[in-house]
């Protein structure tokens, strides 16, 4: 346990978010905003099947055109650089920026041609010709998985890119001693994150100074070190400038390939070399769809509507490469058990290739389709026992008390009140009301519906997963860190080293920064140094800013803080004990008094006045170990994350039964996410989460034709929830510190998605009770909605 | 993605007329949507270039065209492969001639295409619509052309 900061007059107070500014007034940084002389553009010749051998790339025509600078093709490409990382320890399921051989998936970049602008570019590619030998296809992960299934990698031998089973606890005798099992099988939808900006990358190479300049709309764990060992250049030669902005994200702005593909262009051609995505190349060659999930579940429970143990295997199509997607399978373990006491878990997770679009971390990593196959278990057990399901929640929900409680999978929750919340909200959505109001919509005619769901965040981002689902992997650090500054003037600058996708860092490091040295933050500056200034750190994936770099900058700051004192208590011949630091002027006893620019003169200037072993200037750093990461996975248990903030969501629908177009009529969530830093912050991640579960829930999907052609790759049919979808949202809001963060902070990054498309599908699956009509796989469209209601009623009338 | 392409239609010309033009690529690089050039390979196997605009998406499409099974002047099998910026597409189709009366022939027809690549993602939805007003396209030129060579013959 960390000794912990009481919340005060800056984290929790309701300030403006400081990065708003530059985007409301249309000034952000992004990558597409550089101007960057003598820059050239790249378009890419997509492949136009799923699978297929590459017999012949003939680029003379497009060569000869006027503009074009050059063209690269995968071979060339492959033999002058190393694969792209892989997660698991699969080394013959090898991926380059460019197709080598043959063909995955339809889309799939086979060859890159630069030109002084991208229209050029364009034209170019349109005169590459290629000639291919048609190969045998797999898109389905169930087929995938049989062992007579055509391989995406030969050299892999089999579409198995992971099958492991994990049993925590007595599995088969608790479900021997359960009163009660059932069993079903739920998918969960190919759908991402698609931001508005795509993904874009700008790359430079200095052959005098030897080093790779990189700006890119990234979001991605160890990039720089990536692009080096791809490119097998010294870590040293590549500079990330963290200084862009980045529009949206949520995950999948992982660009690597992208970024070493320029990279190697940038150093083949000698000068800069910009990619930014169209649409299209965005939605089916980006590498950056989402989770694709069946989940098959036996559940055991008693007919007090205690659930007793669970079995449950995951299945998920990865798409064409590895990647470090499947570990997507691996961080839910973490929290597999949801909110709720259940003693003993069997877990199979399996991840397969197909010939699909490479799959890529979407917002939670795995964690919301969990959370909708646990909430379709309560549901359904609910339903199987006639109990109420809210009631049942609250029958299996971890108590106030318990906590820290150890889940089976071996990690331990922080905190949490899961009833209280439960509480209040009921009070907020006064309930008997929601359902007058569900019944006299009903008696309307239409479909109405509730649903609710309860749901766990793990935040503070380790990386456990990847030991556990891969033994060579021995990372069990998964750090953050800052630096503060007081200049020669008194004015204090903190660092961020990495970049930002919508996250507001600046805002949080400021907030804390000010908290602990007292000063406000609106004084306080905050920069992103490159990459080669940087201090280490993992970017903000795994919901995990608030509780690492917000943990770094108060360590940091509590660490100047300290320096102060010593330097304050040498000069005033004091014991540091003695003082008391207020708002940057340290007073002692009897009047002594010494303001912040003496400290700051003393430091910067009169060695002779500092205590001795205390180095001039004033700067800390703080490299924080994620709390809780002490040790490497045993035995198949893993502390994953090491704070668990809580949400529950009740949600109204209702739609007519013909057309089915479902309109979300009230929507409450609670939410506990600890201490909150930033209440704005908070507000705009849980609102814009819940849009996000809504498209999951009901609109978005990566749909693939027979043939392997993706049918939605353009706004026209890959549908995103608009202010027509996304209705007003109550939030009640509930405060549980946790006890591993410096101020009780958890994280909330993936809030509200981490719910919505549970509570939406339960609210669906409320409205249309009467039939007794089950949706088993999001989105949950709308005809599938209306013919399954016309079926029903079309059976009714022949029972009649 | 699939489509199934069938239909009839009737020509202001005899069976034998109409046979004549469908084996020659002049008449048909003049009838096909699109078409810019046919080229010999082999007997009754040619090379075509086209260019053609689906939804958002235009294009340049390379590919062959064969005639197979060929019984004069009555049926004949067509096989059509092609590829482009705008995606890949293959199709078979049997084409049957029926003589109406003497100055009329029904040209019967059927078969499947299969569509690959940015088309058949972006085009999808009109794709169906698209193939048949391609196909009307190429009975109204070829109508037009059965037209002209009357008047030509008449002058």
């Amino acid at each position: 346990m960390t000794e912990q900061l009481r919340p005060g007059r800056f984290v929790s107070a309701n300030r403006r978010v400081r990065e708003d500014r530059r985007f409301v007034a249309g000034k952000g940084r992004f990558v597409a905003d550089l101007d960057i002389p003598g820059v050239a553009h790249v378009a890419l010749v997509a492949s136009q099947h799923p699978a297929a051998f590459i017999e012949e790339i003939d680029a003379s025509e497009a060569l000869a055109m006027p503009g074009v600078v050059g063209v690269l093709t995968g071979d060339e490409l492959a033999a002058s650089t190393d694969p792209l990382m892989n997660g698991l320890d699969t080394p013959h399921v090898r991926r380059f920026p460019l197709a080598v051989g043959q063909v995955r998936y339809a889309g799939e970049w086979v060859c890159a041609v630069v030109a002084e602008s991208r229209a050029l570019a364009e034209d170019a590619a349109e005169k590459v010709r290629v000639r291919y030998t048609k190969l045998g296809f797999v898109l389905d992960a169930e087929k995938a998985l049989q062992t007579d299934s055509t391989p995406v990698h030969p050299a892999h031998g089999s579409n198995v890119l992971l099958d492991k089973t994990f049993v925590w606890g007595e599995v088969e005798r608790d479900f021997e001693k359960a009163e009660e099992h059932l069993s079903f099988r739920v998918t969960w939808g190919r759908n991402s994150t698609v931001p508005i900006e795509t993904f874009g990358v700008v790359a430079k190479w200095d052959p005098w100074e030897q080093v790779l300049d990189v700006w890119a709309s990234i979001q991605m764990p160890k990039y720089s070190d990536q692009i080096a060992r791809a490119l097998r250049i010294p870590g040293n030669a590549v500079r990330v400038h963290y200084d862009v902005d980045v529009g949206g994200s949520y995950g999948v702005k992982r660009g690597i390939k992208h970024s070493v593909l320029v990279a190697y262009l940038a150093r083949k051609f000698g000068r800069p070399i910009r990619l930014i995505e169209d649409r299209i190349e965005n939605m089916r060659a980006g590498d950056a769809h989402g989770p694709e999930r069946i989940f098959d579940v036996d559940v055991a429970f008693d007919r007090d509507g205690r659930v007793r143990s669970m079995k449950m295997r995951a299945l998920d199509n990865a798409g064409a490469y590895a990647g470090r997607a499947p570990f997507q399978l691996g961080k839910p373990i973490g929290a597999i058990v949801g909110p709720y006491l259940i003693e003993s878990v069997q877990y199979h997770a399996v991840s397969v290739t197909t010939n699909k679009t490479v799959e890529e971390a979407v917002r939670g990593f795995g964690q919301s389709p969990t959370n909708y196959a646990i909430e379709t278990m309560m549901d359904r057990v609910a339903a199987h026992l006639g109990i109420d399901r809210i009631e049942i929640r609250r029958r299996n929900f971890i108590r106030h008390e318990q906590f820290p409680y150890t889940i089976p999978s071996g990690s331990t929750y922080d905190s949490g009140d899961y009833h209280v919340v439960v509480d209040k909200v009921l009070e907020a959505v006064d309930l008997p009301a929601l359902e007058a109001e569900r019944d006299r919509l009903r008696a309307e005619g239409l479909c109405a519906g509730i649903g609710v769901a309860a749901c766990l965040e793990p935040s503070g981002g380790n990386s456990s997963f990847e030991p556990l689902l891969n033994e060579k992997n021995r990372t069990s650090t998964w750090m953050e860190s800052c630096r503060v500054n007081v200049d020669g003037l008194g004015f204090v600058t903190a660092t961020v080293h990495t970049t930002s996708s919508g996250q507001g860092h600046e805002t949080l490091v400021s907030t804390v920064v000010g908290e602990v040295l007292e000063i406000d933050p609106d004084k306080i500056r905050v920069v992103r140094p490159d990459s080669l200034g940087s201090l280490p750190g993992n970017s903000p994936v795994g919901s995990r800013m608030a509780i690492m770099l917000g943990g770094a900058a108060a360590k940091a700051a509590e660490d100047l803080k300290g320096q102060i004192m010593r330097i304050a208590a040498h000069a005033l011949k004091v014991s540091e004990a003695s003082l008391v630091y207020r708002e940057g002027t340290i007073e002692g006893p009897d009047g002594l008094k010494l303001q912040w620019s003496d400290i700051v003169d003393i430091a910067h200037r009169r060695f002779h006045d500092l205590p001795p072993g205390v180095a001039p200037g004033l700067t800390a750093t703080h490299i924080l170990q994620v709390p809780t990461g002490r040790e490497l996975p045993k035995e198949g248990r893993a502390q994953m994350y090491p704070c668990h903030s809580f949400e529950f969501h009740v949600v109204l629908v209702a739609f007519d039964p013909v057309l089915a177009k479902p309109e979300i009529r009230r929507y409450v969530i609670g939410h506990d996410c600890g201490t909150v830093i930033n209440p704005h912050i908070v507000k705009g991640m849980t609102l814009g989460g819940i849009a996000h579960g809504i498209g999951a829930a009901l609109l978005e999907e990566f749909a693939y034709d027979e043939g392997g052609q993706l049918m939605t790759q353009s706004f026209l049919d890959y549908l995103m929830p608009s202010s027509h979808e996304v209705p007003a949202v109550e939030i009640v809001k509930h405060v549980t510190p946790s006890p591993y963060t410096v101020f009780g902070q958890k994280g909330s990054g993936e809030s509200g998605y981490l719910g919505a498309p549970a509570a939406i599908s339960g609210a669906m699956h409320d409205a249309v009770r009467a039939w007794g009509i089950t949706f088993d796989k999001l989105p949950i469209r709308m005809s599938t909605v209306s013919d399954k209601i016309a079926a029903a009623r079309e059976h009714d009338r022949k029972t009649a | 993605m699939k489509l199934d392409i069938r239909g009839e239609e009737e020509i202001a010309a005899t069976q034998a007329e109409l046979w004549d033009a469908l084996n020659d690529p002049e008449v048909l690089t003049k009838c096909i949507p699109g078409c810019r050039s046919m080229t010999e390979l082999d007997p009754d196997h040619y090379k075509v270039e086209m260019q053609l605009k689906v939804a958002a998406v235009g294009g340049s499409f390379e590919g062959e065209i064969a005639l197979k099974d060929k019984e004069p002047p009555t049926t004949c099998r067509i096989t059509v492969s092609g590829a482009g910026s705008l995606g890949t597409g293959t199709g078979e189709a049997q084409f049957t001639l029926v003589p109406k009366d003497e100055a009329t022939t029904t040209l019967q027809y059927a078969g499947e295409g299969e569509v690959g690549g940015l088309v058949a993602g972006v085009g999808q939805r009109i794709l169906g619509s698209v193939s048949k007003h391609l196909i009307k396209q190429f009975f109204t030129a070829l109508r037009k052309h059965f037209a002209e060579k009357t008047e030509t013959a008449g002058a």
